[in-house]
């Protein structure tokens, strides 16, 4: 019935992703704006389709993928889980020695579509193999077992020379390219600027391109998963665990599957993630990565995949625009006009001498320099998110939309 | 109710700004201009007008007068305090040089970034700056100038190594690279030749030699050579922890035990440990904890004047046992470039404390001048061009702050095999000074006159 | 400080007639560095129970907390000078003390500031966010720490400097001991200090903070305090992790030190006082004698930090609440 969007009259509607007309018009735009970015079509956005951006959007991407897979561990099925980048750590290597050429180091120099899916099935299986020892923990125990795995996972990475590197030499990733075999030119590689279908690209639009499918494809695992009989099993093991095994649902065996199903997501991640660094040292997977991931979660909205898609783009894409932000400070203070310059040369300082909680400088000065106040920022956010909103990115949304909805009659 | 509104009124800010962040972000790229031969019409043309302009791609603008010069440094990471002077070093140095006409006219502009160490880093700004820059002025770090190393040969740039991994050498892999300084490798060679000698000399018999290193080229590098020194010289290694010692990370510490337990229970009469200066001090400060006396070395960058500050409990220890070496002479040297080196500070930065890296700085600055320059009078100032133009550089001089090197010719032949030894002053160090004082002015010990250089001492994979 | 080349090792060497250093004489250094490691564990894991027994939280900011109590420390012992500065007559040694008093005091403020802002709004709400929240502030606080450290390592200026007592095959350094008995007089002030009016009101409110109101303990009053009692503990256990032979000063690393204290909590068990003192010491002793003794090539390096870590989880594979945790009973 036109009018009356949310009466459904059958399973299939009620259950469907995009129930609602808006929903399905939403949901195209949204995708239609994410194909035309870098064909800078968009007036006001084409500053997106600059290459520097581009890797921001595809970073963005990329992280998404792995937090979905901690939304399912912990906003669906409610296992904290500060041990997810140990699983990505697992896919990067795995990765690295199906797909890498042989070397020095190990690498059997397979296509993608063997190392992709296997990075991800190598995790999923060190995390079944995990799992045990986890679920026989609960609550926030279960978080510092989880900081074991990351610190364990730490030594364990160093320690393997001949698949990681080593500390602090770290190794080279198999690139993005598309091959049927081991043959020597891939008939599809994301790496070099070229034309594809006529249209000129650069190798930063390729592999936005080639990220934005995968994430697609994450999204709707994620959101199928989240309607299905194991999704609502999930959500009632969170709930109430105690009551969920009474009702039949097998807790041991539901939280190996989130453990599973989460380091599947995870080990993709790792590996999309080192394929697109192309160098990691094995410290890159630390307690600082897994810090970000639950933040994406949480500050996104913690159970929902949209939630933590918008937590994934909040979270990547603020030290950049902080950067910007502060580069352009330091812009109009050099040119000293305007009462912003004057305001911004009290907080910021521009060299050595100058006073400010601030500084531009490359390297230690006055003040906080800008990746150490994107590291505050980050966790006052943090604290402000869980503080204000606990619902998080999709709890305001949902309010702005609820505000719309009933426009003009609000209150 | 209230609480969200301020949230709201936040985002709204934040919209607000990231409009107008943005657009100004496009200005804020750097000069990418590439001009052609022919003279422009600006107004501020450089001054020899009657020569013709030398060909440029990247980094050199002439209509601001200006040459771009990326550094990619370690300033807050393991080896910050070693790598700021150094860069304030450079500073001094193209400052001065710009006051007096820079580069036929052309002033030279420093474009610094902050690696923190980590490769990662180090690979993504090298691929933001080299839009931007003509050349690198330095590198910092071995795995991370190797990470970058097959890029500087593909897109045709010149790096100065922050490193003395032997491979910047080795002409199987020595790409775009001017290295200065004695690598690693021949370093520990001196070093130990000199320490054993004297050793000898005051107890009769050879001293028993503990290894101790980080991983990676910069630590293997350093340890291969004390080995190869410990077989030429007849020295027993008592306890080898090579590559073994892991520097702190983000949610690590390093805990010194392995090592500590290692040289004092060997027994060894000389520790070499080639480490970060914090590791260092670490496995320093365990074993004089279990009352280990010995003589303690390594590599140069394992030496950071703050173990002999006033408050540091290893202050009296490290100068008791510590016996260091250097690529270049310490601030306090009579060399003619150091003394303009200390005058130019005098003027230019009368605050900075006394240092021995600044005249590191002032090396590598001398070599990317020279090869600037030169590029300037062959009439090509491409980023090509420059490395053609420093791979052809001979004898660029330094003023006696280090020895000549040279960039032409057989690498077993122009390998620097230079050491100096200095040991550490703490009444110095009170008096304003740089804290060390010189043992032992450049020399090359005999098995490291002797060694044949076919290739790097350490090759790294991967 | 000169002592003879190898006092300890050498005497046993000559009744043991071995080259190699054994099993035997690397257990004295082993022992010694184990207890004192243990000591500094011992109270970040016993400040940190305090503050989960007290108000239920998880603070994921006790590195952070204790890096800066051992920064304010150096910064008032060296850069500050005060109050030395003003009774210049006094040892340099008390004049130490002093300053390294007032950042304790200094550490246990920001502590209960920290409370106040950030825990005391979110009293209700769900542990996993509180916990979480805690992560926010280690982030923050050791951020602008790091950024006042600088890239050197820092030195406390301590009266201890490197030197050392010894007694037979023991070789301890004036500080470890120092450590050790501040731990035992810290301990013995807690003990004491929960047998006091207030002591008692704090057990209460952390065995039930419903009942506790009921009786008119001023709950907020309880949080503040046990965050200060927590947040100066760790302070200490910062100072003493920044001190030879552990280290030379403070730098931005000192705050992963705390991260030893979860394998110490979860062995003893998240809300058991005793326990969280008996985890410290397990966990530096099994820390010290890993790097002395694990030190077999196939297990690489770094292993004496990942240890605690596999102990912790043998732990709770037998006794999931840690060896003196209260178990909850589930029966499905």
């Amino acid at each position: 019935m036109r009018g009356r969007p949310l009466l459904f009259t059958k399973y299939t509607a009620d259950q469907a992703l995009l129930p609602t007309g808006t929903k399905k018009v939403m949901a195209a735009i949204f995708v239609a704006l994410l194909v035309s970015i870098p064909f800078d079509l968009i007036p006001g956005l084409g500053f997106l389709a600059a290459n520097d951006w581009l890797k921001t959007l595809t970073r963005v991407f990329i992280f998404a993928i792995g937090a979905l897979g901690l939304n399912i561990l912990t906003g669906l099925a409610g296992q904290v889980s500060l041990g997810h980048a140990f699983f990505m750590g697992i896919g990067a290597y795995a990765a690295a020695v199906l797909g890498a050429a042989p070397g020095a180091l190990w690498g059997l120099g397979l296509p993608i579509w063997i190392w992709l899916p296997a990075a991800g099935l190598v995790a999923a299986l060190v995390g079944v193999i995990v799992a045990p020892t986890a679920v026989r923990v609960r609550g926030l125990y279960l978080g510092i077992v989880t900081l074991a795995l990351v610190v364990i996972g730490g030594w364990l990475f160093r320690n393997t020379e001949s698949a990681t590197g080593g500390s602090q030499a770290g190794r080279n990733f198999p690139p993005f390219e598309l091959r049927l075999w081991q043959e020597e030119k891939p008939f599809l590689s994301f790496a070099e600027d070229g034309p594809w279908f006529g249209i000129d690209l650069s190798a930063e639009a390729k592999t936005y391109f080639f990220l934005l499918v995968l994430v697609a494809v994450f999204t709707l695992v994620a959101k199928n998963i989240q309607r299905t009989r194991v999704g609502r099993a999930f959500q009632a093991i969170r709930d109430r665990d105690v009551a969920a095994e009474i009702m039949g649902v097998d807790e041991f065996r539901y939280k190996m599957l989130a453990f599973a199903i989460s380091s599947f997501f995870a080990g993709v991640a790792g590996a999309l993630l080192a394929s697109f660094v192309g160098r990691m040292i094995p410290e890159s997977w630390d307690l600082a990565l897994s810090v970000q991931l639950i933040a994406i979660v949480l500050i996104g909205g913690a159970g929902t995949v949209s939630g933590t898609l918008m937590g994934a783009g909040f979270v990547v894409i603020v030290p950049r625009f902080v950067q910007e932000l502060t580069d352009l400070l330091k812009e109009t203070i050099e040119e000293g006009e305007g009462v912003l310059a004057r305001i911004g040369d009290v907080f910021i300082a521009t060299s050595g001498s100058d006073g400010g909680i601030i500084n531009t400088l490359p390297g230690s000065g006055p003040g906080l320099s800008v990746f150490q106040l994107n590291l505050v920022l980050f966790g006052l956010l943090i604290i402000a998110f869980l503080i204000f909103e606990p619902l998080g990115l999709y709890g305001i949304w949902l309010r702005i939309r609820n505000y719309w909805k009933g426009w003009p009659f609000t209150y | 109710m209230r609480k969200n509104r301020a949230v709201y009124l936040l985002l709204a800010l934040a919209l607000v700004a990231a409009a107008c962040g943005d657009s100004a972000g496009d200005t804020t790229t750097t000069a990418a201009v590439a001009t052609t031969t022919t003279a422009p019409a600006a107004t501020t043309a450089p001054p020899e007008t009657t020569m013709a302009l030398p060909a440029v791609d990247i980094g050199v603008d002439f209509e601001a007068g200006k040459i771009y010069v990326g550094m990619l440094s370690d300033l807050t990471g393991p080896f910050g305090p070693l790598v700021t002077p150094i860069v304030d070093g450079h500073s001094v140095y193209w400052e001065n040089v710009n006051a007096n006409g820079g580069i036929n006219g052309l002033e030279v502009e420093l474009v610094v970034k902050d690696t923190q160490y980590i490769p990662d880093n180090h690979v993504q700004f090298y691929g933001e700056l080299k839009e931007e820059v003509v050349a690198f002025g330095h590198s910092t770090g071995s795995p991370h100038t190797m990470a970058i190393r097959e890029a500087l040969e593909a897109d045709g740039i010149l790096a100065v190594p922050l490193t003395w991994y032997s491979g910047w050498s080795d002409p199987a892999l020595n790409s775009n690279l001017v290295p200065h300084g004695a690598p690693y490798c021949i370093e520990a060679m001196n070093v130990l030749e000199y320490l054993s000698k004297k050793f000898e000399a005051d107890n009769g018999a050879k001293p028993s030699l503990a290894i101790v290193s980080v991983p990676g080229d910069y630590g293997l590098d350093s340890a291969i050579g004390a080995a190869l020194a410990a077989a030429a010289l007849g020295l027993e290694v008592v306890y080898d922890g090579t590559g073994k010692v892991i520097p702190p990370a983000a949610g690590t510490t390093f805990d010194p035990t392995e090592f500590v337990t290692g040289i004092v229970g060997s027994q060894a009469d000389i520790a070499f440990v080639t480490a970060t200066p914090g590791t260092f001090s670490g496995i320093y400060g365990g074993s004089l904890a279990q009352g280990f006396e010995g003589i303690w070395s390594g590599a140069a960058p394992s030496w950071n004047p703050a173990f002999i500050g006033p408050d540091s409990p290893i202050r009296g220890g490290i100068a008791r046992d510590f016996w260091g070496s250097a690529y270049i002479s310490p601030w306090s040297s009579d060399a003619p470039g150091m003394k303009e080196l200390r005058d130019l500070f005098a003027e230019l930065r009368p605050d900075a404390p006394a240092h021995d890296y600044y005249g590191e700085g002032f090396v590598e600055a001398s070599i990317l001048h020279a090869a600037l320059q030169k590029a300037y009078d062959n009439g090509d100032l491409t980023q090509a061009g420059v490395v053609a133009a420093a791979k052809s550089l001979e004898n660029v001089d330094f003023g006696g702050i280090g020895p000549a090197e040279t960039y032409v010719g057989e690498p077993n032949d122009r390998l620097q095999r230079q050491s100096l030894m200095f040991r550490p002053d703490p009444a110095d160090l009170d008096a304003g000074g740089s804290g060390t004082t010189v043992v032992e002015d450049f020399f090359t010990s005999d098995i490291a006159a002797a060694y044949e250089f076919t290739g790097a001492c350490y090759k790294l994979e991967g | 400080m000169s002592a003879p080349h190898g006092g300890g090792p050498a005497a046993w060497m000559l009744l043991f007639q071995v080259e190699q250093p054994s099993f035997l004489e690397k257990l004295p250094d082993a022992l010694v560095a184990g207890i004192s490691a243990g000591a500094v564990y011992a109270m970040l894991a016993l400040g940190f129970v305090i503050i989960f027994k007290a108000t239920q939280v998880i603070n994921f900011a006790h590195g952070a907390l204790s890096a800066t109590g051992a920064f304010m420390v150096a910064a008032l012992a060296t850069v500050l000078r005060f109050p030395g500065r003003f009774i210049d007559g006094a040892p340099k040694a008390v004049q130490w003390g002093l300053s390294a008093l007032l950042a304790v005091f200094a550490a246990a403020l920001l502590g209960m500031a920290v409370e106040r802002l950030f825990i005391r709004p979110m009293v209700g709400e769900p542990l996993f966010t509180i916990a979480i929240i805690t992560l926010g502030i280690d982030v923050v606080m050791r951020t602008v720490t790091s950024d006042f450290i600088g890239t050197d390592i820092r030195p406390l200026g301590d009266p201890w400097g490197a030197n050392s007592f010894e007694a037979g095959p023991f070789r301890v350094a004036h500080s470890e001991v120092a450590q050790i008995v501040v731990a035992v007089v810290c301990l013995l002030g807690i003990w004491i200090f929960f047998r006091t009016r207030f002591g008692v009101a704090m057990r209460a409110t952390a065995y039930d903070q419903e009942a506790a109101m009921t009786q008119g303990i001023k709950v907020g009053r309880i949080f503040s305090v046990a965050w200060g009692i927590g947040a100066g503990l760790a302070a200490v256990a910062g100072l003493f992790a920044s001190v030879f032979p552990r280290s030379t000063g403070v730098s931005s690393f000192t705050a992963f030190v705390a991260l030893g204290v979860f394998p110490a909590i979860i062995i003893g068990g998240l809300d058991s006082v005793p326990g969280a003192v008996i985890g410290g010491f397990i966990i530096g002793l099994a820390e010290a004698l890993a790097g002395s003794y694990l030190t077999f090539d196939f297990l690489g390096t770094g292993f004496a930090g990942v240890f605690p870590y596999i102990v912790m989880l043998v732990v709770l594979l037998v006794r999931p609440y840690g060896l003196f945790g209260t178990a909850e009973i589930r029966r499905v």
